[in-house]
């Protein structure tokens, strides 16, 4: 039970702890602002009423950015993008800190600028500044002697009050313990005249009035030096998104260059590689157009040797039979009967008989290792004989086979002994 | 009549949750809309910081059932929440819950997120542990680590790193500031009681030398552990090194930064500053009040 009451008493503590808004926790005027990226400190700015700046470049994509006290107070940060611009103001009390986070490919970078609330000379000169530009340019010419007058004039007036009031401050700031009592100030009060209190009185309102005018056009500074800060990032990131387009444009270009270097010299090749192929087929059709040409030759010469040889046979027929005629004349009415008969039919049967007089010739080589005996066993069984040996093919002849030459020479293929079987040698 | 209000009481608390964790969830498109919606869920928000650290915890094997890891989680669980308060309002717009789940998550996935010990969890070890952690975010938290460490005042601290007259003035206000408000904040974020607090300096005082042995072998681990959030170019150095950075005069950061979260480099750098020469070389007599 004590547990619980101290667990819960240890909650509610933190929960106070992170009820107070961060960025209004108190800062010293002079204290330096400690920054965090990736919660690594890398460094601080030193925030004693002038600008100052923190550039850090890492390797190492940014993440988180932390500003803190120096107590540790977390007094405002931001988490980095991925890639690309982020930017942020953290205010506190009159004072900004303007962080820009850019993470690219080569790593993270971070730009912290410090900016002090105006100071009071600042503020003054600014006010006496835009005072006498209002003067110079409201006043005509003619008058503008008189008015530069005036303002010189009202210028070293609130210039004397001003010195007199960091004079005040000064002493103050150098003996605190010294503090002018309450009594003595109502004596001078009283030795002074009422036209000099109401003179001061007078400065007074005019200072008032002016504090306002300038405090308006700080505020008008500060927006247009925020839209300043937002168009400059804007831009920037523009021009990066510009300069990667570029580099992307000009890969590109490259790439297609070198893409179409690479097919203008493709089809050169190709032409040669076609080329060679073609002309190797047209070679090889030549030297089967050769070798058909060729074996035509020779089956011509065969036919014509084979057409002579029958003529001469027909013409010892012929011889013969007239010499029978001549011997036996009875006959011979019988015999031409017969013969005209016969030659009726001599169309028929002379073909019948050239084609089974004349044996089929065709060359075979053998399986390796086939022994002569199995040799003259195939030679045999197709009941052939054999002829002619030239460069290992073996002549064979046989009845002319009953199926077309081809598909004889086919099935004789199919045989174990058989390795290549042709018509021609 | 009493339970009924109870009853009524608990079922108006849980539509409130209810309604918040339901506005969580919707976007929120302005900074000052992320600020008026998270502060309404603080407690929820914690609450849910806490219960992931927890699950991260039992997941890792590190998970007991007793008030020191329940307090750890709370912890881890209120850093989370500090983180998200001030970087979500750069995220908008946003759904707020999504965005801390997010972030907590992004947390856990880093290697040791936090630096757990189990002898770290006890009064002791919470009180080193804290206090070194402080340091790492906060300069008045490390300078004061040499007078929690060695008992040491601003003069001694301006002698013992070599600082110019410049530093030496800061110096001064970080303890100051330490004394006035510091210390007791750190305290409160590591949720050591009062009586915590007079035990521990009890202790000090009984068992001086045990103690301080101790506090020795629980502030290295939670140094070795934290000294990772220095700059990655703080690394130790030899006498000659430390020695040259001493009387060339450079390198201020690095001297307050890596002596006050290294035991062994002080040993090693001790001497060389402006008046400590003769003297022995420093031994941790840890310091509970600031």
């Amino acid at each position: 039970m004590v547990q619980e009451e101290d667990l819960e008493l240890y909650r509610s503590q933190l929960l106070d702890l992170r009820s107070e808004r961060p960025s209004r926790s108190v800062r010293g005027l002079l204290d330096p602002i400690q920054v965090y990226v990736n919660e690594r400190r890398v460094g601080e700015l030193k925030g004693a009423e002038i600008e100052a700046t923190l550039h850090v470049h890492g390797v190492d994509h940014i993440e988180t950015v932390q500003l803190r006290t120096e107590d540790g107070r977390l007094l405002g940060g931001l988490v980095a993008p991925e890639s690309g611009f982020r930017t942020a103001r953290v205010q506190f009390s009159a004072d900004t800190v303007e962080l820009c986070v850019q993470n690219t490919v080569q790593g993270g970078s971070l730009s912290a600028v410090f900016i002090p609330a105006p100071s009071f000379w600042n503020r003054t000169w600014t006010i006496l500044a835009d005072i006498a530009d209002r003067w110079m340019v409201r006043r005509p010419a003619s008058t503008m002697a008189y008015g530069i007058r005036t303002v010189a004039f009202t210028q070293v007036l609130l210039a004397t009050a001003v010195i007199g009031l960091v004079a005040d401050r000064v002493m103050i700031w150098i003996a605190p313990e010294h503090i002018v009592a309450p009594t003595a100030q109502a004596e001078a009060l009283r030795t002074a005249s009422i036209a000099e209190v109401e003179q001061l009185a007078k400065q007074l309102r005019e200072l008032r009035l002016m504090q306002t005018k300038v405090g308006d056009a700080l505020q008008s500074q500060e927006k247009g030096m925020t839209l300043l800060h937002q168009t400059m990032a804007r831009l920037s990131s523009t021009q990066e998104s510009v300069a990667s387009s570029v580099v992307m444009v000009k890969e590109e270009i490259e790439k297609r260059q070198e893409s179409t270097e690479r097919e203008a010299d493709r089809p050169v090749q190709l032409p040669v590689g076609r080329g060679v192929v073609d002309q190797e087929q047209f070679e090889t059709a030549i030297h089967g157009l050769a070798a058909d040409n060729e074996r035509l030759s020779k089956q011509i010469a065969g036919l014509e040797e084979h057409n002579r040889t029958l003529t001469a046979k027909l013409q010892m027929a012929i011889a013969h039979v007239a010499k029978a005629v001549e011997q036996n004349p009875e006959r011979v009415v019988a015999r031409e009967a017969d013969v005209a008969r016969k030659h009726q039919l001599v169309p028929v049967a002379d073909s019948r008989q050239n084609t089974q007089a004349q044996p089929f010739l065709f060359w075979v080589t053998f399986s390796e290792g086939t022994t002569q005996e199995s040799i003259d066993q195939w030679v045999n069984g197709m009941k052939g004989h054999k002829g002619s040996l030239n460069e290992g093919w073996q002549e064979v002849q046989i009845i002319p086979p009953p199926v077309p030459p081809d598909l004889f020479l086919e099935q004789i293929k199919g045989d174990k002994i058989i390795k290549e079987a042709r018509l021609n040698h | 009549m009493a339970t009924m209000q109870n009853t009524l009481r608990k079922s108006h608390i849980i539509a409130d949750r209810t309604a918040t964790v339901s506005r969580l969830e919707e976007v929120v498109a302005t900074s000052d809309e992320f600020d008026q919606v998270v502060a309404q869920a603080l407690p929820i928000l914690l609450d849910r910081a806490a219960g992931y650290t927890k699950r991260f915890l039992r997941e890792t094997g590190q998970w007991n059932d007793d008030i020191e890891h329940e307090k750890f989680a709370l912890r881890w669980g209120s850093e989370y929440l500090e983180r998200f308060l001030v970087c979500g309002r750069t995220e908008v717009p946003c759904r707020p819950l999504f965005l801390f789940d997010s972030l907590v998550a992004k947390q856990h996935s880093k290697p040791e997120p936090f630096c757990y010990h189990p002898d770290l969890l006890k009064p002791l070890g919470r009180f080193l542990d804290g206090l070194v952690a402080r340091a790492v975010v906060s300069r008045d938290a490390l300078i004061a680590l040499y007078h929690h460490s060695y008992g040491w005042g601003a003069g001694d601290v301006i002698a013992v790193t070599g600082l110019n007259g410049l530093e030496s003035q800061r110096i001064y206000k970080n303890f100051r500031r330490w004394r006035e408000s510091g210390w007791q904040r750190t305290m409160d974020e590591i949720g050591l009681t009062k009586a915590e607090l007079v035990e521990l300096e009890s202790q000090r005082q009984r068992q001086r030398q045990r103690f301080n042995s101790e506090a020795e072998r629980l502030i290295r681990v939670a140094q070795g552990h934290y000294r990772k959030s220095e700059p990655d170019h703080y690394p130790c150095l030899s006498r000659s090194q430390w020695g040259e950075m001493f009387s060339q005069g450079y390198g201020c950061d690095y001297r307050i930064w890596h002596l006050a979260l290294c035991l062994d480099c002080m040993q090693t750098a001790w001497g060389l500053g402006s008046s400590e020469s003769s003297a022995e070389k420093p031994r941790l007599e840890l310091q509970v009040r600031p």
